[in-house]
């Protein structure tokens, strides 16, 4: 096998992979919006962040 | 040989943080849940797996979430509270306790997981390390022995069969 036909042949590989991951990501973000929709009436999960140092000292007990 | 010796000893725990990160754990832990000092804690994660078939494209993906597990042996109870890897927050918690669920093993295959059935509708898979490296997936923490001492009492305290 030629180095053009060699260097041809991983071109292609490479535009292969390009479109398949353009593919895979196009269709991961149309599947999210379509989630986000759905989802929009339920209500969120509750979250509770790290409380502060200034939070943690006010609960504390004198 | 210096350099040697250290490349083949591997990587090394920073005690620093994964303290700073175990009293996090504890903060977070205790303010969701009642009592929260009467349970031991320690980290774990879920692998959910989905395969995928877009066409032409595909394979599989693995989400990763992470829980803080604590469990008392007084009252035969683990408790699992969902956080991200910063530690940043956390949400509900979620009662096993012994006497109310419908079983609970620990897997052999495909991972040594801890599994909890609460009822026939889902089950939870629970996985432990002593230690992940990697701080954008996981908790930063060192549990050597803490993840002993819950295989200790999941195996022989808590598990149905």
């Amino acid at each position: 096998m030629s180095w053009g036909a060699m260097g041809a042949f991983f071109l292609a590989l490479l535009i292969l992979f390009a479109v398949g991951n353009l593919w895979f990501h196009a269709v991961e973000f149309l599947l999210e919006r379509i989630k986000r929709r759905l989802a929009r009436r339920e209500e969120p999960p509750a979250w509770h962040p790290l409380p502060t140092q200034e939070e943690e000292q006010q609960d504390r007990p004198l | 040989m210096g350099l040697f010796s250290k490349l083949f000893k591997g990587p090394e725990i920073d005690m620093e943080k994964s303290d700073a990160n175990a009293k996090k754990m504890r903060l977070l832990f205790n303010q969701v849940v009642e009592n929260g000092d009467d349970y031991r804690l320690i980290f774990g994660y879920t692998e959910d797996v989905a395969r995928f078939n877009y066409g032409f494209v595909h394979g599989s993906k693995t989400k990763i979430g992470n829980l803080i597990v604590g469990w008392s042996e007084s009252s035969q109870t683990i408790v699992v509270v969902p956080t991200v890897p910063d530690l940043s927050g956390c949400g509900d918690p979620t009662y096993y306790r012994r006497s109310e669920i419908l079983k609970a093993y620990r897997n052999k295959y495909p991972t040594d997981a801890f599994i909890i059935y609460p009822d026939h509708k889902g089950y939870i898979g629970i996985n432990a390390c002593d230690w992940l490296d990697d701080e954008s997936l996981y908790v930063y923490v060192s549990q050597e022995e803490a993840l002993a001492a819950f295989t200790d009492f999941f195996i022989h305290r808590f598990a149905t069969k």
